[in-house]
C-alpha cells in the first residue's frame, strides 16, 4: 500500500525545549492513524511541521510526495486541516468563513458544500452568527467543515472531538471511518485512547517528543490487550525510565 | 488593588520583555533618553528658527497623542496578545473569573497604563532634557516644570482616549456627538478669539506661566476625566446570537481583479464589523491630526510659505501609514495556518487593503489644501502624503511583519523605523518647501516602498510565524 506520510527522524527544538526527538514512522494510503501522547508529548508541533506551518529543526518529512519544509504551501492546499486552538476569523458569520475558505481554495459550489456541513454538523441556525459569538463546540464544527470541505485525500487533524457532546462525537466518529474506508486517509493527534482504540487502524505514541511505539491496532486486540492499558503502561514505563 | 496593580504591571513588563528580550526592551527607554539628552543641544539652533515656546507646543502635542495612542493600544490589549502568542489573555481579561468588580479592575488598568508608561516614554524624555539643563542653560525648574506638564499632556490623551472609548461602548451617537461638540467648541474659540485653541491647553498653560491654581485645576479636570471614564465603563459581553447579512460574497464580486481578493474582502468585513474602521479613522487619525493641525498653524510664520500644508501633508502621510496596523490588527497568523496561505500572501493582501484605505488620508489632505486657501496644490499635496504613506508602510511591513502594533517597541525596529522615515521627511520637507510642485517627486518614494513590501515578503516567509 502506497505511503501519504513519511517522516525520517524529524525533530523540532524551541529554544531549550525539545518537542519533536527524532521520530521515524509512516502512514498508509486510507489508514485511520491515530498519534497518541499525553499533554506537551509534541502532537501538536508534529502537525503543524506536517502541514509546513513549522519548519523542522532536523531530519525530513514528505507528505503526499511533497516535502514539508519547501513545499508546505503545496501541501495545504492538498490537505483537510484542524488545528487544535485556533478559531476561525472573529467577525465573519460562519458561512461567510466557509465562502472565504471556499474563494480561498477556489471551490466553485462552496454555497452547496456549506449547506450539506451546516445540515450534517446540525449547526445550521447559527450560519449568520459571527465567529467570536459561537460557543466552542460550534467554532470546533466549524473547523471540522472548513478541513473536509474540499474533500482532501489526507485530513491531519488535532483533538477533532474534544468540544462535541457525545451525539456529535458518535456522528463525527462515524464520519471519519467512513472517510477512511472511501480510500482516504485521516491522521488523528488525540489523547482520548478510547476513541483511537474504537476508530484508529493504526496508531503511533509520542511522549516528552520521542516515538514510543507504532503499530496496528490490530496487533494489540489479537493478543488481548487494550490500547488505553498499553499506552498508560508504556508511558508511565517511559516516566520511570 | 496593589496586588492586581502590581500583576498587571509585571504582565506588561513581561509582554514586551517576552518579545524583544528583556535587555533590548529594557534600552528603550534609555534610548528615548540617549535622544533627547543629545536633542538638547540642539535646543539652541533650532530656536534661532522657532521660538523655545513653539517648541514646548509641539512638545505637548507629541505627548498628547501619544497618550491617546498608549490609551487605544491598552484597550486592545488582549487581542495583540493572541496575535503574537496564540491563545493567550490579559489579566484585564482573564481577572473576571476572580470575584473582582469590572470597574475595579478597569481601574487597575488604567492606573498600570498611566504608571507604565510614564517610566517607559515621559520620565526618559524629561529625564534626557533635565540631565542636558545643565549643559544647555535651561534652568532646572523649567525642566523640571516640563517633565510635569509633559506627564499631564500625556495623562490628557489618555485619559481622553479611555472616556471616550468608554463612552464608545455605551452609545456610539453620544461619543460621536461628544467629538463633534469639542470640535464645533475649538472652531468657535479659534474664530471668536481669533487665537489658536492649542493655547488653551491646560499643561501648555501651565508651562508658560506656572501658577498652583492652574495645576490644581488640571488635575481636577484629569480627575474627572478619569473617574467619568470609569464611570460609565461597561465590558463587553460576548455571546450575542445576532445575525449578519453576507457582507463577503458581494464584496469578493467587487474585487475581481486586485490580488487575492478573499483575504482583501475579509479584511474589510473585519475592519466594518469590529469598529475599528470607524474607532481608528477617530481615535488613530481624525483626532490627532487635527490636533497636531492645532499646533502646527502655531508654526505658519516660521515656515516658507506653503510650508504648513505640506508639513502637514508629510505628517498625515506618516500617520495614515500606520492604517497597516489597523488591516493587521486583529489578524493573526493562526486562522490563515490550515489554509492554503503563505506569510506572504497575507503581507501582500494587507497591503492592497491599506492601498485602497489611502483614499482615507487623500481627501483629508485635499480639504486640508481647500480650507487653508490653497487648493492650487490639492496635487502635490496628496502625492506627498500618499507617497510617504507607502513608503512608511512599506518599511514597517519590513520590519514588523503581520506584526506592526507589537515590534514598534522593540528599540531595534523603532530606531530604523524613524531613521528611515525620518530622512525621506527631512529630504521631501526640503524639496517641497523650496517649490510645491517639486513635492509630486516624491512620487519616487513607491519604488522604495515596494522594494520594502517585496522584501518582507521574502524575509517573514522564512521564520515560523509568531503565535504559531
Amino acid at each position: 500500500m502506497a505511503q501519504v506520510l513519511e517522516v525520517r527522524d524529524l525533530s523540532k527544538v524551541y529554544g531549550d525545549v525539545t518537542a519533536v526527538d527524532h521520530v521515524t514512522l509512516s502512514v498508509d494510503e486510507g489508514a485511520l492513524f491515530g498519534l497518541l501522547g499525553p499533554n506537551g508529548s509534541g502532537k501538536t508541533t508534529m502537525i503543524k511541521v506536517l502541514t509546513g506551518q513549522i519548519r523542522p529543526t532536523g531530519g525530513s518529512a514528505r507528505v503526499l510526495g511533497l516535502d514539508v519544509e519547501h513545499e508546505g504551501l503545496r501541501v495545504r492546499e492538498r490537505v483537510g486541516i484542524i488545528p487544535e486552538q485556533e478559531s476561525p476569523p472573529s467577525f465573519l458569520t460562519a458561512m461567510e468563513y466557509l465562502e472565504f475558505v471556499g474563494a480561498v481554495r477556489k471551490i466553485p459550489d462552496i454555497k452547496e458544500r456549506a449547506e450539506r456541513w451546516f445540515d450534517l454538523l446540525e449547526f445550521g441556525d447559527k450560519k449568520h452568527v459571527l465567529c467570536k459569538d459561537l460557543s466552542r463546540g460550534t467554532r470546533q464544527k466549524l473547523m471540522f467543515a472548513q478541513a473536509f470541505i474540499h474533500e482532501p485525500v489526507l485530513a491531519l487533524i488535532d483533538e477533532p472531538l474534544i468540544n462535541f457532546d457525545p451525539i456529535m462525537q458518535d456522528v463525527v466518529k462515524e464520519y471519519l471511518t467512513d472517510y477512511a474506508r472511501s480510500g482516504r486517509t485521516i491522521f488523528l493527534s488525540t489523547h482520548i485512547l478510547e476513541v483511537a482504540e474504537e476508530i484508529c487502524s493504526s496508531f503511533a505514541i509520542l511522549h516528552r517528543g520521542r516515538l514510543l511505539h507504532s503499530g496496528p491496532v490490530g496487533d494489540l486486540t489479537a493478543h488481548g490487550v487494550h490500547l488505553p492499558e498499553f499506552f498508560l503502561s508504556l508511558v508511565r514505563k517511559d516516566s520511570h525510565a | 488593588m496593589p496586588e492586581l496593580f502590581m500583576r498587571m504591571m509585571k504582565e506588561e513588563w513581561r509582554i514586551h520583555s517576552t518579545m524583544f528580550g528583556q535587555i533590548s526592551f529594557a534600552l528603550f527607554p534609555v534610548m528615548i533618553f540617549g535622544i533627547v539628552f543629545m536633542g538638547s543641544f540642539l535646543l539652541p539652533l533650532l530656536q534661532s528658527a522657532i521660538p523655545a515656546s513653539n517648541l514646548a507646543l509641539i512638545t505637548h502635542a507629541m505627548f498628547l497623542v501619544l497618550g491617546v495612542m498608549v490609551g487605544g493600544f491598552g484597550l486592545m490589549g488582549n487581542e495583540m496578545m493572541n496575535r503574537r502568542f496564540g491563545q493567550a489573555s490579559l489579566l484585564a481579561y482573564s481577572a473576571r473569573s476572580l470575584p473582582l468588580s469590572e470597574r475595579f479592575i478597569f481601574l487597575n488598568f488604567v492606573v498600570k497604563d498611566t504608571v507604565y508608561y510614564f517610566f517607559l516614554w515621559v520620565l526618559p524624555f524629561g529625564a534626557g532634557y533635565i540631565a542636558a539643563s545643565p549643559f544647555t542653560g535651561v534652568p532646572l525648574a523649567q525642566s523640571l516644570l516640563l517633565l510635569l506638564t509633559l506627564a499631564l499632556a500625556f495623562m490628557a490623551g489618555l485619559c481622553t482616549i479611555f472616556l471616550l472609548s468608554a463612552l464608545y461602548v455605551r452609545s456610539r451617537h453620544a461619543c460621536g456627538i461628544l467629538v463633534l461638540a469639542l470640535g464645533a467648541g475649538l472652531l468657535a474659540l479659534a474664530f471668536t478669539t481669533g487665537t489658536n485653541p492649542a493655547f488653551y491647553f491646560p499643561p501648555l498653560l501651565l508651562y508658560c506661566g506656572f501658577s498652583w491654581g492652574l495645576l490644581l485645576v488640571s488635575c481636577v479636570v484629569l480627575a474627572i476625566m478619569f473617574l467619568l471614564s470609569i464611570l460609565i465603563f461597561s465590558p463587553d459581553h460576548a455571546g450575542t446570537t445576532r445575525r449578519y447579512a453576507d457582507l463577503f460574497a458581494p464584496l469578493l464580486k467587487n474585487f475581481p481583479s486586485l490580488p487575492h481578493p478573499p483575504l482583501v474582502a475579509k479584511d474589510f468585513v473585519d475592519l466594518y464589523r469590529s469598529g475599528i474602521g470607524v474607532g481608528q479613522a477617530l481615535f488613530s487619525f481624525l483626532i490627532p491630526l487635527v490636533v497636531i493641525w492645532f499646533f502646527l498653524s502655531l508654526l505658519g510664520s516660521y515656515l516658507p510659505p506653503h510650508g504648513l500644508l505640506f508639513l502637514f501633508a508629510m505628517i498625515t502621510g506618516v500617520i495614515a501609514s500606520t492604517m497597516y496596523t489597523w488591516v493587521t490588527e486583529f489578524d493573526a497568523f493562526g486562522p490563515y495556518a490550515c489554509l492554503p496561505v503563505a506569510v506572504s500572501t497575507l503581507i501582500r493582501s494587507k497591503i492592497t487593503t491599506f492601498s485602497l484605505l489611502q483614499v482615507v488620508p487623500a481627501i483629508f489632505i485635499g480639504l486640508a489644501a481647500i480650507i487653508s486657501g490653497e487648493p492650487a496644490y490639492i496635487l502635490p499635496a496628496v502625492v506627498l502624503c500618499v507617497s510617504i504613506s507607502f513608503y512608511a508602510a512599506g518599511v514597517m511591513s519590513y520590519l514588523c511583519g503581520l506584526s506592526p502594533s507589537v515590534l514598534v517597541y522593540d528599540v531595534k525596529v523603532l530606531f530604523t523605523y524613524l531613521v528611515l522615515d525620518g530622512v525621506v521627511c527631512a529630504i521631501f520637507s526640503a524639496v517641497s518647501f523650496a517649490n510645491p510642485f517639486y513635492a509630486l517627486s516624491s512620487v519616487v518614494l513607491l519604488i522604495p516602498g515596494w522594494l520594502s513590501v517585496k522584501a518582507a515578503m521574502k524575509r517573514w516567509d522564512a521564520v515560523d510565524p509568531a503565535g504559531l
